[in-house]
């Protein structure tokens, strides 16, 4: 059996295809992570070449290859409170302030992304219910997306290494984990206060049905997107928050490189980012 | 009270509605919609059609609505064709300072669209438009920045288009610049701003001495 080439090319070719259907761009410096995916991917369909695996690959119908090709290319590590600060402003600074200009008894809706393996969801999951009291009195959605069906299926299923779950307090390991063979299995509790979806979220037709949230984490994704691509997803999260609604970028991450739409606003634990327009 | 799981879809019967009209013609009249939000979504799913520059620079000079136009712009980034490009061109005449400051942004992140009119930019008949253009250049991820404010700092009888374009180089240039910034400084010998500024840029392009790297 013979190994398929990848030539500088067919490189070029498959990085205007990938950003057009990702927004993700891969420059030359990641031609090895590439060419090795891609390789892998042509001797599992059966292709003999990358002309043929790629004519196959855009003009298939149902997408299959290309989500193949989506799980395989995305970064997926994260871990249990990463950029733990975050999650103390959301407790102590946004959700106070969200509840305090409520008027109806809607669910607060907050959506993370990417979920990756689904460990940010749940630290905010497990942060709701051991840190704020308002939960007591306010119903809660959690939606976490992903490109990645593969890692989305991993989220739902709730088992973790113990990297991934060092910095998860004792206490809260205890009560919310269960030690299995293969690490740690989280308890049906979280589980069950997370949806997890595929979203794209470079496709419109993808993301116009998410809306009304409060509060939307996205953090670390943008750094993949070129400058335009950061931008469209800027403007779909303004659409996808309430006037007033909170985003949380990563640290090293600005909005305001990105977009003029937010405010940035400066809590005690966190800068974040804000929709206008409150009370409108 | 707990966590809820209404599903992520929140859709009304009218927007299901809006879902089949969603066609260019339709998107087209909804960029008229008095709906910010259904300005921006027309907007938005118009990025994916290559036609749709032309309704979307005739919308942008009329919208008043930031976030409307910051889509618009983006819809315009992606599609790219010679009609969006040249629409942002037009934005840099306006005499609408936002206009031109969001149409220099958006083309700053075009650089093989924009790379083939930079020379032609660059030599405008317009002062203004030439001095945006180096404004451009400031974050233009291209190989041939430093090479085309050269030949600003060449040929330019301008001193305030020189002294931008000096600027820049001051940040982006290398030794090949050297002996242009002398030139400028001989032709401009009486006007102190770029007595100044190019000799910041010598500075600052002048090779690392030995032993301090």
């Amino acid at each position: 059996m013979t190994t398929a080439t990848i030539s500088q090319d067919d490189f070029l070719k498959f990085q205007e295809y990938f950003y057009r259907k990702t927004g993700i761009r891969f420059e030359d410096t990641k031609r090895y992570f590439v060419d090795k995916r891609l390789v892998e991917r042509i001797g599992h369909s059966g292709s003999t070449n990358f002309r043929e695996y790629f004519s196959r690959l855009r003009f298939e119908a149902d997408g299959t290859e290309l989500q193949a090709l989506v799980n395989l290319m995305t970064v997926n590590e994260t871990y249990f409170f990463r950029e733990d600060y975050q999650f103390d402003c959301l407790v102590n600074s946004i959700l106070p302030e969200i509840v305090a200009r409520k008027k109806d008894k809607t669910p607060i809706r907050i959506w993370a992304l990417p979920s990756s393996s689904g460990e940010e969801a749940y630290t905010i999951a497990m942060c709701l219910l051991e840190r704020w009291r308002g939960i007591q009195d306010h119903d809660v959605e959690i939606i976490s997306s992903d490109i990645d069906t593969n890692i989305l299926a991993h989220a739902k299923a709730g088992l973790y290494s113990a990297r991934s779950t060092m910095h998860v307090p004792e206490a809260y390991l205890r009560k919310y984990f269960t030690k299995t063979a293969g690490g740690f299995q989280i308890d049906d509790t979280l589980r069950g206060a997370v949806e997890f979806t595929r979203v794209n979220l470079q496709d419109p037709s993808d993301v116009r049905p998410y809306r009304n949230f409060d509060i939307i984490f996205c953090r670390n994704l943008l750094i993949y997107f070129d400058d335009v691509s950061r931008k469209q997803a800027a403007e779909t999260f303004y659409d996808a928050l309430h006037p007033g609604g909170f985003i949380l970028l990563g640290h090293s991450e600005s909005m305001s490189r990105i977009s003029s739409l937010f405010q940035v606003r400066k809590f005690e634990d966190a800068i974040v980012y804000q929709r206008p327009g409150v009370g409108k | 009270m707990a966590f809820v799981k209404k599903g992520a879809v929140l859709r009304s019967p009218a927007e299901d509605e809006r879902e089949t009209s969603r066609d260019f013609d339709g998107l087209i009249r909804e960029l008229d919609d008095a709906d910010s939000a259904a300005r921006r979504w027309a907007a938005r799913d118009l990025a994916g059609h290559p036609s749709a520059s032309a309704p979307l620079l005739t919308r942008l000079l009329r919208e008043t609505e930031v976030s409307v136009r910051e889509v618009i712009l983006t819809a315009l980034m992606r599609i790219a064709d010679p009609t969006a490009v040249n629409g942002l061109v037009a934005c840099l005449r306006s005499e609408d300072a936002n206009l031109r400051n969001e149409a220099i942004e958006a083309m700053k992140s075009l650089p093989v669209e924009v790379a083939p009119i930079m020379r032609g930019l660059l030599v405008d008949s317009d002062p203004d438009v030439r001095i945006f253009a180096i404004n451009i250049l400031e974050s233009l991820r291209h190989p041939d920045v430093e090479a085309w404010l050269i030949g600003v700092i060449e040929h330019e009888p301008m001193v305030n288009v020189c002294g931008t374009a000096v600027d820049l180089l001051s940040e982006v240039g290398s030794s090949a610049s050297h002996d242009a910034l002398e030139s400028l400084k001989a032709r401009f010998a009486s006007e102190p701003y770029i007595q100044f500024a190019a000799t910041l840029a010598l500075k600052r392009i002048a090779p690392v001495p030995d032993g301090l790297t």
